[in-house]
């Protein structure tokens, strides 16, 4: 079952086989953590800044834990809600602070990549766009839509580029997606 | 106390990083931009015809160009040679695009298509050197003429990169590549040129088999919006992009009319079509799709519309802008 769930996350499960896996998922929690493993996984691996962690459950049993204080003595309560502040805000910036390490790390990495892709200096050509963030699903249609060449001509009015109507026949759905955009 | 010091090294730990990674590239100088202002004006300053060649993922294309420019008017005939024939007839902004297979003809008014080699925007825009870093490479030489060598290097990765060869002379642009990185997406190159020679007026009309024969005429009929009477908006624009304009249009043989917002960082365009689903219109695909070169396509689905978006901008450009489309209240 769970190469069944890596087939169906990269797409190459069989069609027959796809709502009866998706069906199992929904019922068995162990496939779900596989699931979601699985996601956190090819985010690491493309490095994408949305991780798709859930931790949900977890703060949300966090919160269960958390004693509720039902008879509130006033004068300590208040000392011990300002230390707890106080340390929240502590905590919180430390947070930001890593976060906000991470985020630029995230923002900076293409940045480096390229400066160690640039084999010669006088080679002129532009900075190597990199993206990274976590690609859609893609589903691969063998026809695509005919009435894109219609869109295409049009488009093409405000741009730079001689294309013209007719010259737009090979439209491609997007099926190498994955392997452009690292999955 | 010790936590504050704790945060403090933080937050110097957060700069320096910042500062060791951020490489800004700097502000494009002054006779680079010249250059770009020299290529934007020739198109209106010379006549010119030739032969030129488009190239992207492993296809070639020949089409034949003449342009004539006085100080009325400026009318240009783009005929491509290979593959099935087309023939392009512009006076001014007034286009009528020739199919002698299909014995069509598109027309429209307000035509603002740009050509290779005229593909700047008129006035120049200043908003390229917002978006691209733009530098005198070096000279070299291209059909027959010397040519400065311009490389507009984009300043973040929504967008791609270009080349620019423009004769020396008179300023015209001889050949353009897009590029992404080392790599070459597609490119335009003059295979051969003869500038500022006597233009025949005839060589700019439709010769007399194409007028007498029975064609049938589409007229791709836009009527340009004001800002706010569309019903549709794009939230959030991605940086270095400015809406161009906003219309409805009549796409061909389609009963219905489209939404149409144009969109451009200077040099590259994006256009953003919403069409309403019919019952008797097929299903829509939402998904990714290329075409040649350097354009993307995205569809997607809001209610009961299908947004498209069109560009030549990386993918994940056309996702940001198709995915911010709204609906006004």
């Amino acid at each position: 079952m769970k190469s069944k769930v890596s087939a169906l996350m990269d797409g190459e499960l069989d069609q027959r086989d796809v709502s009866n896996v998706i069906e199992a998922i929904r019922k068995g929690d162990d496939l779900q953590e596989e699931w979601e493993a699985y996601h956190l996984i090819g985010d690491t691996l493309r490095q994408s800044s949305r991780l798709s962690m859930n931790i949900s459950s977890s703060v949300s049993q966090k919160l269960k834990a958390e004693p509720t204080v039902l008879s509130p003595n006033i004068s300590t309560t208040e000392k011990k809600l300002k230390r707890r502040l106080y340390a929240f805000s502590v905590a919180a910036s430390v947070i930001a602070m890593v976060s906000a390490w991470l985020v630029m790390q995230n923002l900076h990495e293409p940045q480096r990549i390229i400066m160690a892709e640039q084999p010669n200096h006088n080679n002129t050509l532009s900075i190597a766009p990199i993206v990274g963030s976590s690609p859609p699903s893609i589903h691969n249609y063998p026809h695509p839509p005919i009435e894109i060449n219609d869109y295409l001509f049009v488009h093409r009015e405000f741009s730079p580029g001689g294309t013209m109507r007719g010259q737009v026949t090979n439209v491609n759905s997007m099926t190498e997606y994955h392997e452009r955009y690292g999955r | 106390m010790i936590s504050r010091k704790i945060i403090a090294l933080f937050l110097l730990l957060a700069f320096g990083f910042q500062a060791t990674f951020a490489q800004e590239l700097p502000r494009s100088s002054e006779s680079a931009l010249d250059w770009l202002r020299k290529m934007a004006d020739a198109p209106r300053r010379h006549n010119y015809s030739g032969t030129f060649v488009y190239y992207a993922d492993g296809h070639m294309e020949t089409s034949r160009i003449v342009h004539k420019v006085d100080q009325i008017s400026e009318r240009e005939k783009i005929e491509v040679l290979d593959g099935s024939p087309r023939i392009v007839f512009r006076n001014n902004d007034e286009m009528k695009c020739y199919l002698p297979e299909s014995k069509r003809i598109y027309t429209e008014k307000r035509w603002s298509r740009k050509f290779f080699p005229d593909i700047l925007p008129q006035p120049f825009d200043s908003i390229i050197d917002e978006n691209y870093y733009v530098k005198e490479a070096r000279l070299e030489r291209v059909t027959n003429h010397q040519c400065q060598v311009l490389s507009l290097t984009p300043r973040d990765s929504l967008r791609h990169g270009h080349q620019f060869w423009i004769d020396v002379e008179t300023g015209l642009l001889l050949k353009a590549a897009v590029v992404n990185g080392s790599e070459i997406i597609e490119q335009f190159a003059f295979a051969q040129l003869k500038i500022d020679g006597e233009i025949h007026p005839d060589l700019l009309k439709p010769n007399l088999s194409m007028a007498q024969e029975e064609w049938k005429v589409t007229d791709l009929i836009t009527s340009f919006l004001n800002e706010g009477e569309l019903k549709w908006q794009v939230m959030s624009l991605p940086v270095g992009f400015r809406k161009l304009v906003e219309m409805k249009r009549n796409l061909a043989e389609r009963p219905t009319l489209v939404d149409h917002i144009a969109l451009s960082d200077g040099l590259a365009t994006v256009s953003v079509f919403i069409e309403p689903i019919t019952q008797d219109s097929p299903a829509p695909l939402p998904g990714f799709f290329t075409s040649r070169g350097a354009v993307n396509i995205y569809v997607r689905m809001l209610d009961d519309n299908k947004i498209t978006t069109v560009g030549e901008v990386p993918l994940e450009t056309i996702k940001l802008i198709g995915d911010s489309v709204i609906k006004k209240d």
